[in-house]
């Protein structure tokens, strides 16, 4: 079994020729999106990060590199919202993906009832951002909300979850490991494009699950792996609206995420020249990372066919 | 337990399964496991639902619990009404319009794209496909003004054009999603077409297309709820509250200074989930079968 | 392929048709409004609207509201785009800094011609919409900020109430006799920078910014430090609710304040609040209104404060119109009947009596509360400076507030941090 799957991927690049017209043919509608609709407004985000563009005034003058100066060694809640986004990124990411992953498997099956079960799993991730899923999670993780209530049947007396500095971004990983439906979709999606008949020939070969599981489920998963890991890792640092309805960067900027930041500043003080800088040297960041995740991909991502743009 | 797997053992003479691997108990297993999950899992819709039963009076008294001590279906007919004679149902129409209609445009023409990107070797293919990851990792936030401008410049302001045109070159997610799984489909399907004469557009349409039904059933759910759940997009580009969707009306009925009718938020909050839940029960169905339009003939 | 045809034809027919049903031929004048507010607003200003429509066939009133929060970012990407109302509603702490960037017309215009007509309004009421001298902004109902006491936890605690010019030092003590009495705390939380900016007021008639609103008004921390070592007094004793459970609780609204759910006897807010606070606690319960506890032998600290304006834009199409609009808004007791002092006690005299006999219990008390401040209060400010909202959000609370309230460093050793880096923005701005 391992052996075909090697040999896979060891396959010569197939013989399609190099197709200009048809290429652009078809991302054409891309393309024209992006340079009638996207392209002027991050050219544009671009400039105004090095000016001190005010939305109110509407103007701004060019101010070289002051905006990254600020941020880097005058702006303590910049390094706050930093250290906030980097430790709900190294927590909240592998979890969902763990999560998204694991329920993912538990329900890859023919079950009766299977149907309801994925429903109740993927509800959660459909609550919105609506005022009343603030109120929401504010009481479940209350005083005397599910979560205490929960510990306290154990045993355990729960803290004061949104009060405490030391909790509060807590509430917030727990909020999106809970809302793992969306990768947790891929995975199902992604676990119903293998072949059955790799699993039939495994079973023949006396493979028990586990072994299935490491030998065929994960290599042939691992594209749709690498696929929710680069999109969580992109999620993971916008992360925005959870903060923006329940905790507003609260207590002690613990949660001031920077997405959240950025929209501060650029809505609610009008410093869009500021928080466009703050904006690039996010997406500078998560380009790089992204650019290493894709870089590892040859050595754990197994494709069926090596053609693909990267 | 106990008694399960005692009853359930069987008695013949053959070496016996060991008691966790019978069949019965590992059903009983998986439900009882899977099913609690589920139940903590729906809690916060179930309270949700719950409270958007409660009396105006009970709502910040009676918080934690899920049944309100004295029903008070009023909260839905109260928010339904919306806003000066502009109720809910044109909400809702605009919004499934604004869904409906961005869903099929952005799925489409992902799938479209994400061929070209995943099957046709061209000149500058990488770099666009680079540019095109770059394009999700700067915050709207920062690129609303701008845009703004934009739209206003073609006169598109108080329509829906600034919401849907952008979404005719798909989204960069389902894109990228799309690929990965057209990635997975093996090559020789691609090749005995091509020997039978399929361009590249024929391979497209009949081999990799049908194949894609679990990825694109997967984005469509993705995409409807997205469109549903958005709001600060709208908010900048529809003026007039005959036009305003589901989620910007949700957040018009709040005004942390004044008066507020949570139960009516909370009555439409839950209502609003419906539609969401919707599609998404009717769509996973084909999630389930996808397996057997997608069984490879290989 | 039969579905994806379908699929294309959808599409035309939605971009065809989408204009259409959006153009409608206008030959009247169209003014924009546009508001804050919750549903009960909106249902009372659209009303309102709709009846001077009626009065008024050949205007067209477009209108568009959002919650508070959206109302700002929606507005302002409007104002870069040079796409503003004619008419905005604004808020007190905002309107200088919209003025400074030229995106209000001055109304004095109107008002020497008559067009807004200010005859029963007194000048105090319209003090709040001035800046620089000019009127930028006609007040839309008056608020001031009121402690509200539950009488019947007064009552059950066996405590008298206090006289209206009562002391931080009265204060004190019965918000920890009601936590004694009734294991309930005697008030939530009482951090809002309008206490900071009051408190100067009381002890020195100073304001928080300097007149020029280029630095802070005071030289002195000890008033400030004073006040917040009050506050850790209290938040230890459960005399007030702790800085950490509020904010577990989060800023939901009027409606939440603990007195509302009996788990305080005593409340902060705006004068107008007093009705959604009643509302939500339900009729049979009873409440009267406080002045702001003042420092000994101190000065009210109660100002008459503009809950909200309406503003014309300098990107108004038509501002004459504009104008007339506002002026019928505020003056109109027909309007005013239909809107019920829900934006806080009318300005307009004849507007108010002519209220009187219709009110609610709630609504009465405000009434008679905004009265009693009008008596005694403390002169008006000025509009905070435009750097206000970054003081206060990026200063006051994140660097002040929080860590004292969290017992991270002294009131000592934080007030002089505030006033330096408060008093950088400032010069900076």
């Amino acid at each position: 079994m391992a052996a075909t799957l090697t040999k896979a991927k060891r396959r010569k690049p197939s013989n399609f020729g190099q197709d200009n017209l048809v290429g652009y043919l078809f991302i054409g509608p891309w393309l024209a999106a992006f340079f009638l609709f996207t392209l002027i407004p991050i050219a544009v985000s671009l400039v105004l990060s090095f000016t001190d563009y005010n939305v109110l005034s509407n103007s701004g003058d060019f101010i070289g590199l002051d905006n990254f100066q600020r941020m880097f060694f005058e702006d303590r809640r910049y390094a706050r919202s930093v250290n906030a986004t980097l430790k709900y990124v190294v927590f909240a990411v592998p979890l969902r993906l763990v999560f998204a992953l694991g329920v993912a498997m538990l329900l890859n099956t023919w079950r009766r009832g299977v149907g309801v079960y994925r429903a109740a799993f993927y509800a959660p991730s459909i609550v919105g951002g609506s005022i009343a899923v603030a109120v929401m999670w504010r009481e479940i993780f209350g005083n005397d909300g599910l979560v205490n209530f929960t510990l306290n049947l154990l045993g355990i007396e729960g803290p004061n979850w949104l009060g405490r500095p030391e909790t509060a971004i807590w509430t917030l990983i727990i909020l999106a490991a809970w809302q793992f439906g969306s990768p947790m979709l891929i995975f199902l999606a992604g676990l119903k494009n293998i072949p059955r008949h790799l699993y039939e020939s495994a079973e023949i070969d006396g493979a028990n699950a586990f072994q299935r599981f490491l030998r065929i489920t994960l290599p042939m998963l691992t594209p749709i792996i690498f696929f929710n890991l680069i999109m969580q890792l992109i999620s993971g640092f916008m992360v925005f609206t959870q903060a923006f309805i329940v905790t507003q960067g609260k207590p002690l900027d613990t949660t001031l995420f920077y997405a959240l930041y950025v929209y501060r500043r650029a809505f609610e003080l009008n410093e869009m020249g500021y928080a466009s800088a703050m904006a690039w040297v996010m997406l500078m960041v998560i380009a790089l990372l992204t650019a290493l995740v894709f870089r590892s991909s040859s050595y754990w991502v197994h494709y069926e066919s090596d053609e693909g743009p990267a | 337990m106990a008694a399960v797997d005692y009853s359930a053992r069987p008695v013949v003479v053959r070496p016996p399964t060991p008691w966790h691997q019978h069949a019965v108990f590992r059903s009983i297993l998986y439900h009882g496991l899977v099913a609690t999950a589920a139940l903590i899992m729906l809690y916060p819709i179930l309270w949700l639902v719950g409270s958007s039963f409660k009396p105006p009076d009970e709502i910040w008294t009676n918080q934690t619990a899920i049944l309100p001590i004295e029903p008070y279906p009023q909260n839905y007919p109260n928010g339904w009404a919306g806003f000066g004679g502009i109720s809910f149902a044109t909400f809702y129409r605009n919004s499934l319009f604004y869904a409906t209609l961005g869903t099929l445009l952005s799925v489409s023409a992902s799938a479209v794209v994400a061929y070209g990107f995943a099957r046709v070797r061209f000149r500058g293919r990488r770099l666009w496909f680079a540019i095109m990851l770059l394009t999700l990792m700067l915050p709207t936030q920062v690129q609303i003004i701008p845009q703004y401008i934009v739209f206003k410049q073609l006169g598109w302001l108080n329509t829906f054009y600034p919401l849907l045109l952008p979404r005719i070159g798909g989204s960069a997610f389902f894109i990228f999603m799309i690929i990965q799984f057209i990635r997975s489909i093996p090559v020789d399907l691609d090749e005995a077409a091509m020997i039978d004469g399929a361009n590249k557009i024929g391979i497209f349409l009949r081999v990799i297309l049908p194949q894609l039904t679990p990825a694109i059933i997967t984005a469509a759910i993705f995409s409807f709820y997205w469109t549903w759940d958005e709001f600060l997009v709208p908010l900048i580009y529809l003026n007039s509250p005959e036009l305003y969707l589901v989620s910007l009306a949700l957040r018009t009925f709040s005004d942390p200074s004044g008066q507020t009718d949570w139960g009516a938020i909370f009555a439409m909050s839950a209502l609003s989930l419906l539609p969401v839940f919707v599609i998404f029960i009717s769509f996973q169905r084909y999630l389930v079968e996808g397996i057997s339009t997608t069984g490879l003939k290989g | 392929m039969k579905n994806r045809k379908l699929v294309f034809i959808l599409i035309a027919i939605a971009l065809l048709v989408l204009p259409t049903l959006l153009a409608a031929a206008q030959d009247q004048t169209v003014v924009r409004i546009s508001w804050w507010g919750s549903q009960n607003r909106h249902d009372r200003t659209i009303a309102t609207i709709e009846l001077y429509e009626e009065l008024n066939p050949d205007i067209d009133i477009v209108y568009e509201f959002q919650g508070w929060g959206d109302h700002w970012t929606k507005l302002s990407t409007q104002a870069a785009g040079g796409e503003l109302p004619d008419i905005m509603q604004h808020d007190y702490a905002r309107i200088e800094e919209w003025v400074a960037n030229g995106l209000l017309m001055p109304l004095d215009g109107y008002i020497g011609s008559g067009v807004i007509d200010t005859m029963n309004i007194a000048d105090s009421s319209l003090a709040g919409g001035m800046v620089d001298g000019q009127m930028y902004g006609i007040n839309l109902g008056n608020n001031s900020e009121v402690f509200t006491l539950d009488t019947d936890a007064f009552a059950a605690a066996g405590l008298e109430l206090p006289a209206l010019d009562w002391t931080w030092t009265q204060f004190e003590e019965i918000a920890n006799q009601i936590q004694d009495a009734l294991g309930i705390h005697g008030i939530g939380v009482l951090t809002s920078d309008q206490l900071w900016k009051s408190q100067y007021m009381g002890c020195c008639d100073q304001w928080a910014y300097a007149p020029d609103g280029m630095s802070l008004g005071y030289e002195d921390d000890q008033p400030l430090i004073d006040y917040y070592n009050m506050l850790l007094r209290l938040q230890e004793s459960g005399g007030m609710q702790s800085y950490e459970d509020s904010v577990a609780r989060g800023d939901q609204g009027v409606e939440a304040q603990l007195i509302v759910s009996q788990e305080a006897a005593m409340a902060y807010h705006w004068s107008n609040q007093i009705v959604a606070v009643w509302n939500a606690s339900g009729p049979e319960r009873n409440f009267v209104m406080y002045p702001i506890p003042r420092p000994e032998g101190g000065q009210s600290q109660n100002y008459i404060k503009p809950s909200m304006f309406f503003a014309v834009t300098s990107q108004a199409k038509n501002p004459d119109e504009a104008a007339a609009f506002i002026d019928w808004f505020v003056n109109s007791v027909e309007a005013n009947e239909i809107l019920e002092a829900e934006r806080g006690v009318p300005v307009s005299s004849v507007v108010r009596e002519s209220l009187l006999p219709n009110l609610g219990a709630a609504q009465a008390e405000m009434f008679n509360y905004l009265g009693l401040i009008e008596m005694d209060n403390s002169p008006i400010r000025p509009a905070d400076p435009a750097a206000h909202a970054d003081v206060v959000g990026n200063i006051f609370g994140p660097e002040f507030v929080e860590p004292v309230m969290y017992g991270m460093i002294s009131p000592e050793e934080a007030a002089p941090y505030l006033r330096e880096e408060a008093n950088r923005i400032l010069a900076a701005q």
